[in-house]
C-alpha cells in the first residue's frame, strides 16, 4: 500500500490534485472488490460513490495511524455485505462459513491451452474469468481478488476483511482450486 | 506423497510457503504425476490470467461522471467548511 501521509495532507487543503491522486489510485480497486461480491456494476459504482463521500467526511479526523486504502476497502467491503445482505437469495452464500466448504478436489486433468491474444478472445476470456468468479461463495472472491489480483499480503488482507490470516490461507486455497475447475473446460477445448 | 496431499499443499507450494521436507516430497511426486502437474501449471496459469486480464474496472464514460460528481462533492465540503 502506498504512504498516506503526504496525500492525506494534501487531501486535508482540498487539493483537487490529491482527489485526482487518489481518484486514480482506488476507484477501480474499490469497484473490483465491489463488483465481485454484488456482481452488478451499477450497484458497485454506488458503493465507490459512497465510500469516497464517507471517506471525505472524516478526512480531518482521518488517523495518521490508518491506512487509506485499508480503511476504503473496508468500507466498500461492509457496504458490499450491507446489500447482500438486503438480498434474499444471496444472504446464504454471504454466512457460509468458508472453512466449512469442503475442499474442491480437481477432476479436469487436461492440460490448459495458451490464451489467443485476438481482441474477440480476450474479451471472451475476461467474460469467462468474470462468469467464474460471479460462481464462487463471496467469501472466496474477495479473498482471491484481493491475494490474487490486487496482490495484498495476507496480513493485509485479513485486516481489510476483517478475518484471520488463517481464514485467509484457508479461503484462498479453496478458491483457487474452485476457480481453476470452473475454468477448466473452456482452457482445455481445443482452439 | 500422493495427489490428495499435492492437492492439500497446492497453495502452500505455489506461495513457497512449506519446510523443505514437503517441498521435496511434492517435487518427487510432481515428477512422476502428470494430473498433478497439470492442476499445479493450471492454476499458476489461472492465477496470471486474472491478474493480467481479470482487473475489472469502471467503464470509462461512467468513470469520468463518477469522478466530476466527487470531484463537485469534494470541493463543495472545503466551502462548506469556511
Amino acid at each position: 500500500m502506498p504512504d498516506d501521509a503526504k496525500l492525506l495532507d494534501a487531501l486535508r487543503t482540498r487539493s483537487p490534485a490529491a482527489f485526482q491522486e487518489l481518484f486514480d489510485l482506488y476507484s477501480d480497486r474499490i469497484f473490483r472488490l465491489a463488483v465481485s461480491l454484488v456482481a452488478d456494476e451499477m450497484e458497485a459504482e454506488e458503493i465507490v460513490q459512497e465510500v469516497f463521500v464517507r471517506f471525505f467526511e472524516k478526512i480531518d479526523q482521518f488517523e495518521g495511524r490508518s491506512n487509506i486504502g485499508t480503511w476504503l476497502y473496508r468500507a466498500a467491503h461492509n457496504a458490499s455485505i450491507d446489500i447482500l445482505r438486503t438480498r434474499k437469495k444471496a444472504q446464504t452464500s454471504v454466512e457460509i462459513d468458508a472453512q466449512e466448504i469442503e475442499l474442491p478436489m480437481p477432476a479436469n486433468f487436461s492440460a490448459w491451452r495458451e490464451v489467443p491474444d485476438d481482441a474477440f478472445d480476450q474479451n471472451e476470456l475476461k467474460t469467462q474469468l468474470n462468469q467464474a468468479m460471479n460462481k464462487m461463495p463471496k467469501t472466496l472472491s474477495s479473498v482471491f481478488l484481493m491475494r490474487d489480483i490486487e496482490e495484498y499480503s495476507t496480513q493485509q488482507t485479513a485486516e481489510i476483511l476483517n478475518i484471520s490470516p488463517g481464514a485467509v490461507k484457508v479461503r484462498l486455497h479453496r478458491a483457487r482450486l474452485l476457480l481453476r475447475e470452473y475454468l477448466a473446460q473452456y482452457f482445455s477445448e481445443t482452439v | 506423497m500422493e495427489c490428495h496431499d499435492l492437492v492439500k499443499y497446492l497453495s502452500d507450494y505455489i506461495e513457497s510457503d512449506l519446510d523443505e521436507e514437503l517441498i521435496g516430497e511434492a517435487q518427487a511426486h510432481l515428477a512422476t504425476c502428470h494430473d498433478c502437474r497439470v492442476v499445479l501449471d493450471s492454476t499458476q496459469q489461472m492465477i496470471f490470467l486474472y491478474r493480467e486480464q481479470g482487473k475489472r474496472s469502471i467503464p470509462a464514460q461512467r468513470r469520468q461522471k463518477l469522478f466530476n460528481q466527487l470531484q463537485n462533492i469534494f470541493l463543495e465540503k472545503d466551502n462548506s467548511s469556511q
